[in-house]
């Protein structure tokens, strides 16, 4: 047992928010790669910021809430809240210097391609003399400034709302600080017509040269641009909620009035103006970050489709017909035929949508059940859902209220499918509802037939289109009443009764995993070594990496695909050095997890909504599925060995935390370049022995 | 979407099914749908905690807010098989509502707030129906090779069935159960270990007692359906050879419960995340099972998935399909016969009575047109109408109402019981009067069906009122006024006939037909 203490020695986990940070520094360095179109870059260094702002919000708030209440508690890895922060703010500070660096030297090249993002001193009269008739035409009536000095209560400046700040003097009194917002609805850059070249500029600059007209005879004496991050690490007291929806509601409405994290503003603001909203946010210096540059970075993205040139972007990758529809007609003949296993984006979400759509409009349906966790409310699944409850059908939807940021939004379109007769149940107390399932009961012919959607990614056909993910439709006898089942746990009718394919958590997905972590153990030789595959978006759960750490110490191959965090550290010597842990980076965002386990040779294959991460195992309801159908499980091993052969997009985690780049020997593979094209090659094929000859006759007269 | 592809194939279509089960730790439903084939598909397993057996166990009745919990879960499971369309539900209630003091109270509430009409079992019909899932579960043959026990521990009491040839050769129900050893638990202040050598004392001695009934030691295999069997399954049972079955061997077993008995239900519950209601009685479940293997000369237990819910299913199917399984409808027989036996009736006049009744009943399935478990019902009065005569010959039909009532016929519902004892009931003298309370209590339909099979009964009873069992190999002819019964025979039927005339009068009122007697 000696070794096994020895396991839970803090030194053998990586600090998280460390592990974090090279995540987010992965993305950056997509941004700077000289190799990669110019709009690429773009991308990749605005999703830095994004990232940053909910890690503000969340995280970093989370941990000066903790340094605040018990500064003495250690982290897995042994650090203390306050060292983390300092990890945190330093690091970040880097992050954005270099982010900003990125940013400048791709606006050059752009410049060198026609396309100049100016900022206020590179205009010339004639673009100044437009952009004054823009200010007062288009933005000037949108303006609301908000004097902030002085005043008391003091106004409430909103979490990652840009503003321009300016000082301004009225004669001989001392100068005041007002703030302008920029208002959400306007586009963050302005276009200058011009012949030939394109000329943009952002907005803040055009408020700030012409701001003048809004202070009538006070003078500006300085301006500067800066973004707050507040702490919208809302947690909701489900138990003292009598009704969740407004408490909901409500703690949207207070995250606006919640204590500051993090400042964002222009380097050149004057040294007064920044110590005065520093102490007026009551920040310390290390949650100040100056930009030579722009505030909200992520704002680069509305760059990439004002990009004249196709030959500024990488191709694009259109969805293609799902390999195991070709020729499908009858979507429910076809799922009663053979599984069907959905990849996208490479093959198109849109089938998930038919299916709950032809649902709905089904006479034979009787009832469909349905979670959703990010769902926009203009999706065509809200609406389908809505029409089946008004065609009379049975329709129970598990809407997940406390999916973090889109509180909100969800209230509004679940009150709407409550409307349409649906029967609405707003999450399950304590527990975040993760798992993504879809079941629609169907009478054919006088039999129940029952028919599962289960995913790894959300029911959403926007992030649909931007997150790979895989997801399987089937009628599997046993999986399909694990799904009733499993709704039947989520509505409160029915407590578990034992599951013959599904594995759920929190009730035992940990213990599944530990159990066939373990069995990978007993099974393995050092003649027939066991061995574990798995992709995933993170390993933060300290139990598994343990369970991780036996099985290599018992000879067992362990191979990760991490796309977040890892705090597992790889090739310790006598701990981990039969672990291999790598990261892969690329357009789309890695986002399916799929569980390997050799099995002395009877392989199994899982695909779950979960990672393994505490949050997954303990305080959410997931699902984990096998995939039993041969094709569809050969196709899935076949995926699961192209992400380890990917030398073009990855990196490998190296003991100390950090991530090396690998490089390419031999044949160049990049996974989702291959993914693409061989869904195109499926496609194409499918398509080619679809086309029927028609054989034209003489035509009448 | 194209629209659903017509086949010619005719499909009479599937029979979709719920059976409850009102148990005594909590309630549980099966849906199923019966395919026309005869296979069985199970869609839906629900289970809810209730702890009607603690109030029973404990009290002797049950409470208001259970009885609340309990109506609550049924209205829910009403909603789950709402989405199915639902052709036939079936609900049961087992011991702990059986031996409370207000389950007339309790089924009553049902009724009212759901519309669910809860049958009570007897502990003979939990066996039956158990014995009948496993028999499906683990196929006729292989439960014939090999004398078997199949063993359920329930909240309230330990189901024993003895399988010779794959046929209950005994049953038992002893009253030690899971929730009752729980009980004894929590009122005691001992230690793990000494409280589980107290169900380990309680049980060996209730067993050593049943010894010479049950002959355990013969018993070479030994099946245990029911949560806790599976749980055990599931930590450290492996495959069988017959898929759904996994053997937990007596060894593993031992460690299992030697693991598992310091832990408290409620890290039980955490760490295998079981509702804590099962938690708690997990353990001395074990130690039962623990206990019962040794008696017998079995080295492992099979742990099957099914329960005395599938049963019921299986029941419900085939009687959907309007058959009663060849086995199940020979054990009804065979049990009632043996009353008949013990109550010492003229079998032979009995018998007769039966095949007579049974081809009255056949040549007029037009006129009555009932379905074939009347037929059975209709056997069963015949083979028990004289058993009122054990107590005195005098209205001896009215002793036979009373013993057939309180009579356990494994196979049978409560409600079917009763219409037996109202058929035997009036056989003889009076017909169903409104002064007869018993015969008014019971539905319009019922009291029709009552009718149908005592017209019917009463004839048959009349064509041996000689016992010597002439009239035989009947053939019937109807016409719009006449029923002739024609019989080969040539002995002297005048008995017969006169009878025909007194007895025949119901049957002239149901049937709308007169009965002539005449020889071929």
């Amino acid at each position: 047992m000696g070794r096994q203490k020895d396991l839970k020695s803090p030194k053998l986990l990586i600090n998280r928010e460390a592990s974090w940070l090279e995540f987010n520094d992965r993305v950056l360095q997509e941004g700077l790669r000289d190799d990669l179109p110019l709009a690429e870059r773009l991308k990749f260094l605005s999703i830095v910021s994004s990232n940053l702002d909910e890690y503000f919000m969340i995280r970093v708030a989370g941990l000066i809430q903790q340094r605040m209440d018990d500064s003495r508690t250690l982290d897995p890895s042994g650090m203390t809240a306050k060292a983390q922060l300092d990890l945190i703010s330093n690091r970040t500070h880097k992050m954005v210097a270099e982010q900003t660096a990125g940013i400048k030297d791709v606006f050059g090249q752009l410049a060198q391609k026609g396309f100049h993002v100016l900022s206020r001193a590179d205009w010339n009269d004639e673009q100044a003399g437009f952009l004054r008739q823009h200010f007062n035409n288009e933005i000037l009536p949108v303006l609301t400034p908000v004097a902030i000095e002085g005043l008391s209560p003091a106004p409430v400046l909103p979490g990652l709302q840009l503003f321009v700040a300016f000082s301004v003097s009225t004669g001989r009194a001392r100068t005041k600080i007002i703030a302008v917002p920029v208002p959400g609805l306007l586009q963050r850059f302005v276009n200058i017509p011009t012949e030939g070249d394109t000329f943009v500029t952002p907005v803040e600059e055009v408020i700030a040269a012409n701001a003048q007209t809004l202070f009538g005879d006070s003078r500006i004496v300085s301006a500067a641009y800066f973004r707050i991050t507040r702490d919208a690490d809302v947690s909701i007291q489900e138990d003292e909620a009598a009704d969740l929806l407004s408490t909901i509601a409500r703690a949207v409405r207070e995250r606006r009035r919640r204590s500051a994290v993090r400042l964002e503003i222009s380097a050149s603001a004057e040294p007064r103006m920044k110590r005065w909203l520093t102490r007026f946010l009551q920040l310390g210096s290390q949650d100040v970050y100056e930009i030579d540059g722009l505030p909200g970075a992520s704002a680069v993205m509305q760059l990439v489709d004002l990009l004249p040139s196709e030959e500024l972007k990488s191709p694009d990758w259109p969805a293609q017909e799902a390999r195991d529809l070709s020729g499908s007609e009858d979507l429910w003949a076809t799922i009663q035929e053979k599984d069907v296993l959905l990849f996208h984006p490479y093959e198109s979400f849109d089938p998930v949508m038919k299916l709950a759509e032809e649902a709905s409009n089904d006479p034979n349906v009787l009832a469909i059940k349905q979670t959703l966790y990010r769902t926009s409310g203009k999706s065509p699944l809200v609406q389908s859902l809505a029409n089946a409850a008004r065609n009379g059908k049975e329709v129970t939807v598990l809407v997940e209220l406390k999916a973090r940021f889109d509180e909100s939004r969800n209230v509004n379109w679940a009150l709407e499918l409550e409307d349409a007769g649906c029967h609405v149940i707003y999450g399950i107390a304590r527990l975040k509802t993760h798992a993504k399932a879809m079941l629609i009961i169907r009478r054919e012919q006088g039999k129940i037939k029952r028919y599962v959607h289960l995913s790894t990614g959300n029911y959403n056909d926007r992030t649909a289109k931007l997150y790979s993910d895989i997801g399987l439709m089937t009628c599997n006898p046993d999986i399909t009443a694990d799904v009733a089942a499993f709704f039947n746990l989520l509505t409160g009718q029915s407590e578990t009764v034992g599951w013959h394919k599904l594995t759920i958590a929190p009730t035992n997905l940990r213990q599944k995993f530990l159990d066939l972590i373990d069995r990978e153990i007993q099974a393995s030789t050092p003649g027939d070594r066991g061995l574990i595959m798995a992709k995933l978006n993170a390993l933060q759960d300290p139990v598994i990496c343990r369970a991780l750490y036996r099985a290599s110490q018992a000879g067992v191959r362990v191979k990760l695909n991490i796309r977040g965090i890892c705090v597992l550290r790889p090739g310790i010597k006598k701990v981990s050095d039969n672990i291999e842990v790598r990261s892969i980076l690329d357009r789309y965002l890695e986002h399916s997890r799929i569980y390997y386990f050799r099995n002395g040779g009877h392989e199994e294959i899982y695909l779950s909504s979960a990672d393994w991460m505490r949050r997954n195992l303990d305080r959410r309801l997931e699902i984990l599925f096998p995939v039993v159908d041969g094709r569809a499980k050969s196709r899935v091993m076949n995926m699961l060995e192209t992400f380890f052969d990917d030398n073009m997009q990855s990196w490998r985690l190296l003991p100390d935390g950090k991530y090396k780049r690998i490089e390419a020997r031999g044949k160049k593979v990049r996974a989702q370049e291959k993914f693409y094209q061989e869904t195109v090659k499926a496609s194409s094929s499918a398509r080619h022995i679809k086309t029927r000859f028609r054989p034209l006759s003489r035509p009448e007269k | 979407m194209s629209p659903v592809k017509k086949t010619n194939q005719q499909t009479s279509g599937a029979r979709t099914l719920g059976a409850i089960d009102i148990g005594s730790n909590s309630i549980r439903m099966v849906i199923a749908q019966a395919m026309p084939d005869g296979k069985i598909e199970i869609l839906e397993r629900l289970q809810r905690g209730v702890r009607l057996g603690q109030d029973t166990f404990r009290a002797g009745r049950i409470k208001g807010t259970t009885m609340r919990a309990a109506v609550l879960i049924l209205r829910d499971f009403m909603n789950v098989l709402k989405l199915y369309n639902a052709d036939v539900v079936k609900v049961v209630a087992t011991s702990a509502v059986r031996e409370a003091g207000n389950s007339d109270a309790f089924l009553d509430r049902i009724l009212m707030a759901t519309g669910l009409d809860v049958d009570i079992i007897s502990s003979s019909d939990e066996s039956r129906l158990t014995v009948a899932a496993v028999r499906q579960e683990v196929g006729r043959k292989q439960l014939a090779k090999q004398s078997s026990v199949i063993v359920e521990v329930g909240g309230g009491n330990t189901e024993i069935n003895v399988l010779r040839k794959g046929q209950i050769a005994a049953s038992r129900n002893l009253a030690i159960g899971s929730i009752r050893m729980q009980e004894l638990l929590s009122t005691s202040t001992k230690s793990a270990d000494q409280a589980s050598d107290m169900i380990r004392q309680q049980v060996a001695g209730v067993v050593s007692s049943m010894r010479g009934l049950l002959n355990l030691k013969q018993v070479r295999v030994f099946y245990a359906v029911g949560g806790d069997a599976r749980w055990a399954a599931e930590r450290v049972g492996r495959k069988t050879k017959i898929a759904n079955l996994r053997s937990v061997s007596k060894r593993d077993l031992d460690k299992l419960v030697g693991k598992s008995r310091h832990y408290t239900a409620d890290k039980l519950s955490r760490m295998y995340g079981l509702p804590f209601s099962e938690a708690e009685t997990l353990i001395p479940a074990l130690l039962v099972y623990q206990v019962l293997l040794k008696s017998t000369g079995a080295r492992e237990i099979i742990v099957s998935n099914v329960s005395m819910r599938d049963g019921l299913v299986l029941d419900l199917a085939q009687q959907a399909a309007g058959s009663v399984e060849e086995s199940a409808y020979e054990d009804i027989i065979r049990s009632a016969t043996s009353i008949a036996e013990k109550y010492g009736v003229d079998l032979k006049h009995a018998i007769h009575t039966r095949q007579t009744s049974v081809r009255l009943f056949d040549e007029l399935l037009a006129e009555h047109s009932l379905d074939k478990r009347y037929r059975l019902l209709l056997e069963v009065a015949a083979l028990l109408h004289e058993i009122g005569t054990f107590v005195s010959g005098r209205a001896y039909h009215k002793h036979s109402f009373y013993l057939v009532t309180n009579s356990e016929i494994s196979g049978l519902t409560q409600d079917e019981l009763q219409l037996v004892a109202h058929v035997a009931r009036y056989h003889r003298r009076s017909r169903p009067k409104p002064a007869h309370i018993e015969y008014m209590a019971l539905p319009r339909e019922r009291r029709m069906t009552v009718n149908k099979l005592a017209a019917l009964l009463r004839v048959a009873d009349a064509l041996d009122a000689s016992r010597t069992q002439h009239v035989r190999n009947i053939n019937c002819r109807i016409s719009d006024e006449y029923l002739q019964i024609i019989t080969p025979t040539t002995a002297d039927v005048s008995l017969e006939e006169r009878m025909l005339a007194m007895q025949g009068d119901l049957f002239e009122d149901i049937y709308g037909l007169r009965i002539r007697l005449e020889r071929e």
